[in-house]
């Protein structure tokens, strides 16, 4: 069972693999330099910045190094701010025109469903979404499907094992969701594990939150509270279930 | 105890006995205060004592989450047998959740149920009760119609109908307070703390001159300690009351590791939970690493900078003596038994919300006391820097761990008020109701995470920037060389003090703030790297070309370049939004601010304490027990908080009393490895906890029968290490001549010393120093 989406699997890869480069130089240095630039007791060390107490040393600097490690890790952060920029921008489209097109108009007779498909940064694209609402409130979620019928979206509540009795959010696998979220009390988030997101809901504000579900999502994840909210809020939780 | 539950359950007996024989006489149809006084829109007038409700299946007390039948029905009145329509009921339940098992009953909301019109021909219904998560006391008000099912009158026929009431309470698991209650067991270990610190203090009294071990002599000793304005005695008191509570909250963090190693565990409820962390991150933040750092700030700054003590002693004592008061506050609503259960952040609109516990009431009023006393402390430091470095020291010329220091009262005088303004807020909002976070009277939830971040984000450097300054210090002196760039350390320093500022949105990513500002964020989170990168290398490259002597705080700066090097590259995940989206609130970012916290900043503090102790207690500590405490804590602290990364990418949530995995009967949360790796983080935990009594073993040692030190046994050239170990009690230095005196700072590269650069001369203006004044004479 693996919670990582695609696209935040590549995100991470791409992480992973400047966080080892990183971590050799540092550490390969480190490394280094505490066994090559050593002396057992300190004695009879050539003092060559004069160390004398009571006095301010002789200044050890080299510019041109000095301009390096500022440059180089700017250009990496350039770099890494560059390459989390299109997967943010699809987290965080916009609902007119953005990469998961307009509210699906239910009355055109081209009207297929969202029919969303995923690139190879795991980005997914849409033909439009649904919407949906939302609510959190101590210590449950609600869920409203508002007009869609119900192989778009069902609720519902299941017993669960050990969360007890639990919401149920079903939605259809190859369509896109916008949840437009409230709160009716405090600050909740929910988090859907198997799709990398969450938002918090904030009372007295609309907030929102997009929940495209691809074809090989999982059929049973779960759906917990990140924002704490109170005494029930680690059981605060929901299913969220993709059926065909 | 049995008698005791007997006793409630035969009251409650009665009570209930009571309430069916009494119709109560003030519930009328048209109640106005709420349904469970009015009940359904009942038939007839008048309530009716031939009818006798009643409610069946309610246990004495509920277990946590489960589900209970329940029958409620009726007797009497003038229902019969073949009517049309029988009766009805209403039930209201003022905690947990209703749920109905058929048609004949119906859920109006989840504290009310009612008969539906195919339930009218009956008089018994049977619906479901889920009870509450946590402990709470539950009302149940049911509201019974017993109907002739005649039809005259248009309302749908209901003369000669008669209704009726009844109530049951019931209470939470009373178990709970049988067992071992944490709090008690908290409590208990604190009390035993506090008795093991007085006697350790009283031994150590006893073996500085045994002969003098009388109350006649103890008493003085004390006053002194209680009253002094000595920098150096109150930068003892801040560190003693910092490892203190440093112990404190490795209890908490112990207690909740015991809750978290299995899942579904519940050693905690989910009450106690929340409190235990809010306590633990609290405690660990602002009464340990806050007074440790003015600890070490309160014995070095004046020492490095060639003064006799800070530029404002009684303002110096205040400030401290406000601090356990302050922690008597933030206490007290724990040992109420409704501690704060908000998180170290507090966030609104829960913190004035009616579910926060009244202990969060407390626990503002004596953060309000830690941010007065933060604000007076900063004030003297930055007065101490700007009039009383000794002659010849600019402020270039100023030992690193000085500038860390200023950097971090800098930061904080700024971002501090911001949180008082929050703080003073919340106390109002929950004390006197003005509505600064009330949404329904049009406050803004997003005011306070602005207040608190604003302040919260620069105050996670001010704790650990101090730990920068150390390891400077410590990296140098222990590999016999200056620090490499010692100017771009100050402007890395700098730097990361006004990064700081801009970059708290990072904490609301997901808080409903707006893409363009979120964005700005990204790209200055992702800038904190710079400084902090810049800083790395210079100390790594300050090793170049040294001859590094191990000791064991050149093992703990080496350790801590390790530990926070993986804390500032897992930090460099989260501006990535697509990635934070899933890793926000999760283990990983636990794993990463213990990574900062612990590894950085109370590493560095570990280091500075070795390093520094010869020199305020002249006595040498144990480089056997040190290298031993290292390597014990160093292990240990990474098997305990490494996994956690892994846990949070799997989906471990952060603040949740418990979590469940998956097995192949029920779907969970997370998968079943999870369960194996909290069990090692526990262990670990536990590990780590103790390993670092070691130290306070080493100390204790090193008090009573350590070897004297020398005035300067690591090499180092700054000031304090121009006097003795320890200094004397009114603190001046030995100069050149043999006498005591102030000295004056010579600077090995001449001819920079004399040109006082574009912003000390801005400084210089500023400030009316003696010199000029006598300067101005001339
Ligand atoms: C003995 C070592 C420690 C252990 C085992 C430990 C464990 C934990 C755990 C498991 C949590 C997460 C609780 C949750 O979110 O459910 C936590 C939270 C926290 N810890 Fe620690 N911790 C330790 C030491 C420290 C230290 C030394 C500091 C600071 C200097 C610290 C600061 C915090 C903070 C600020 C929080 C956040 C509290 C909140 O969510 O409001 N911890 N700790
Ligand atoms: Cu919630
Ligand atoms: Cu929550």
């Amino acid at each position: 069972m693996s919670v990582m989406t695609p696209i935040f699997e590549g995100l991470w890869d791409h992480y992973i693999l400047w966080s080892v480069i990183v971590g050799a130089i540092a550490f390969g240095w480190l490394y280094h330099h505490s066994f090559w630039f050593t002396s057992k007791d300190g004695e009879k060390v050539p003092n060559v910045d004069g160390l004398e107490v009571g006095v301010f040393p002789k200044h050890n600097d080299d510019m041109r190094l000095e301009v390096a490690w500022t440059i180089l890790p700017f250009l990496l952060i350039v770099w890494l701010t560059y390459y989390s920029w299109e997967p943010l921008d699809a987290m965080w489209t916009s609902a007119d025109g953005g990469v998961h097109g307009y509210e699906c108009d239910y009355d055109d007779p081209k009207y297929t469903g969202s029919n969303n498909s995923m690139n190879s940064l795991g980005i997914i694209k849409s033909d439009c979404y649904h919407v949906i609402e939302i609510t959190g409130q101590q210590w449950f979620w609600s869920f409203d499907c508002l007009e869609l019928n119900e192989s778009l979206c069902d609720t519902g509540t299941e017993t669960m094992e050990v969360y007890g009795s639990v919401p149920v959010l079903s939605l259809k696998k190859g369509e896109t969701y916008l949840a437009v979220m409230d709160s009716i009390d405090v600050t909740h988030a929910p988090w859907f594990q198997h799709l990398g997101t969450k938002e918090d809901t904030v009372p007295g504000m609309e907030t929102t939150l997009w929940l495209p579900i691809s074809d090989d999502m999982t059929e049973e994840s779960m759906v917990l509270c990140a924002e704490y909210c109170g005494d029930a809020h680690s059981i605060m939780a929901a299913k969220l279930v993709a059926h065909n | 105890m049995l008698k005791a539950r007997s006793k409630v359950a035969i009251m409650t007996l009665v009570a209930i006995a009571a309430m069916l024989a009494l119709p109560s006489a003030q519930s009328r149809p048209e109640g106005v205060s709420g349904v469970q006084e009015s009940g359904c829109m009942c038939h007839g007038n008048l309530p009716s004592d031939s009818v006798v409700a009643s409610i069946d299946g309610l246990p004495q007390s509920y277990n946590y989450s489960e589900e209970y039948e329940i029958t409620v029905s009726f007797q009497g009145g003038p229902t019969q047998e073949g009517n049309v329509n029988q009766g009805g009921f209403h039930l209201w339940a003022s905690e947990g959740t209703l749920s109905v098992n058929d048609a004949t009953a119906q859920v109006f909301n989840q504290n009310e149920v009612g008969h539906t019109d195919a339930g009218n021909d009956q008089v018994s219904w049977t619906v479901t009760w889920t009870a509450p998560a946590t402990d709470k006391n539950v009302d149940f008000v049911l509201h019974v119609n017993s109907v002739n099912g005649n039809e005259d009158g248009a309302a749908g026929g209901s003369t000669g109908d008669m209704w009726s009431k009844a109530t049951v309470s019931l209470g939470g698991p009373i178990e709970v307070l049988e067992a071992a209650d944490p709090f008690v067991v908290l409590g208990v270990l604190i009390i035993v703390s506090a008795s093991l610190l007085a006697i350790t203090l009283a031994y150590v009294f006893y073996r500085r001159d045994p002969d003098a071990f009388d109350w006649d002599n103890f008493a003085p000793w004390l006053a002194d300690w209680m009253t002094s304005t000595d920098h150096k005695k109150i930068g003892t008191l801040y560190f003693v009351a910092g490892l203190f509570f440093l112990g404190v909250g490795g209890i908490m963090a112990m207690i909740i590791r015991i809750q978290l190693a299995v899942p579904g565990n519940d050693f905690l409820t989910q009450e106690q939970y929340n409190q235990f962390f809010t306590l633990h991150g609290t405690t660990m933040i602002f009464l340990a690493a806050m007074p440790m750092i003015n600890g070490f700030a309160n014995w070095m700054i004046p020492l490095q900078l060639g003064a006799a003590d800070l530029a404002l002693p009684r303002i110096n004592a205040m400030s401290f003596w406000l601090q356990p008061f302050a922690a008597l506050l933030i206490f007290t609503g724990v040992f109420s038994g409704h501690g704060a259960d908000t998180g170290w952040t507090g966030y609104a609109p829960y913190v004035v919300s009616e579910g926060a516990h009244h202990g969060t009431t407390m626990w503002a009023a004596g953060q309000i006391m830690l941010v007065a006393s933060s604000t007076l402390t900063g004030i003297n430091f930055l007065t101490t820097m700007a009039v009383m470095r000794a002659p010849g020291m600019g402020w270039m010329q100023m030992p690193l761990f000085s500038w860390s220091i200023l950097v971090a009262n800098v930061m904080l005088f700024l971002s501090i008020p911001a949180f008082g303004v929050g703080l003073i807020q919340v106390y109002l909002d929950r004390v006197v109701g003005t509505a600064f976070y009330d949404i329904a009277a049009g406050g803004d939830p997003l005011l306070w995470s602005h207040l608190f971040w604003y302040f919260g984000h620069p105050e996670v450097y001010v704790v650990v920037v101090p730990s920068f300054g150390i390891i400077s210090e410590v990296i140098a002196t222990s590999s016999r060389r200056s620090v490499f760039g010692y100017r771009s350390m100050v402007y890395a320093m700098a730097g990361i003090g006004i990064v700081a500022f801009i970059v708290y949105g990072h904490h609301m990513f997901t808080s409903g703030m707006s893409p363009t500002l979120r964005f700005v964020t990204m790209l200055t989170t992702m800038l904190v790297a710079v400084p902090t990168g810049i800083k790395v290398f210079n100390w790594l490259m300050t090793m170049h070309g040294g001859s590094l002597v191990y000791r064991t705080h050149t093992l703990w700066a080496l350790g801590f370049l390790v530990t926070f090097t993986l804390g500032g590259i897992s930090g460099m995940f989260f501006p990535s939004i697509a990635m934070d989206t899933h890793l926000h609130e999760s283990y990983f970012v636990v794993a990463h601010f213990h990574y900062v916290l612990v590894g950085g900043t109370v590493f560095g503090f570990f280091s500075g304490i070795y390093y520094w102790w010869p020199k305020a207690t002249g006595k040498m500590l144990s480089e056997k027990l040190g290298v031993l405490h290292f390597l014990t804590a160093f292990v240990s602290y990474n098997a305990l908080f490494w996994p956690m990364h892994r846990l949070g990418v799997w989906g471990m949530t952060r603040r949740h009393h418990t979590y469940f995995v998956t097995t192949e009967e029920a779907l969970g949360s997370l998968p079943m490895e999870a369960a194996g790796w909290n069990m090692f983080i526990t262990v670990s935990g536990f590990l780590f906890f103790f390993s670092n009594f070691i130290m306070v073993f080493n100390m204790i040692a090193s008090s009573i029968r350590g070897e004297d030190a020398p005035d300067d046994p690591w090499g180092g050239w700054s000031f304090e290490w121009m006097t003795s170990s320890p200094p004397p009690a009114h603190t001046l230095y030995k100069l050149d001549d043999g006498s005591w005196g102030i000295p004056t700072l010579r600077d090995a590269n001449e001819h920079i010393a004399n040109e006082p650069g574009w912003l000390s001369t801005w400084f210089g203006k500023l400030l009316v120093s003696d010199d000029d004044t006598e300067e101005a004479a001339h």
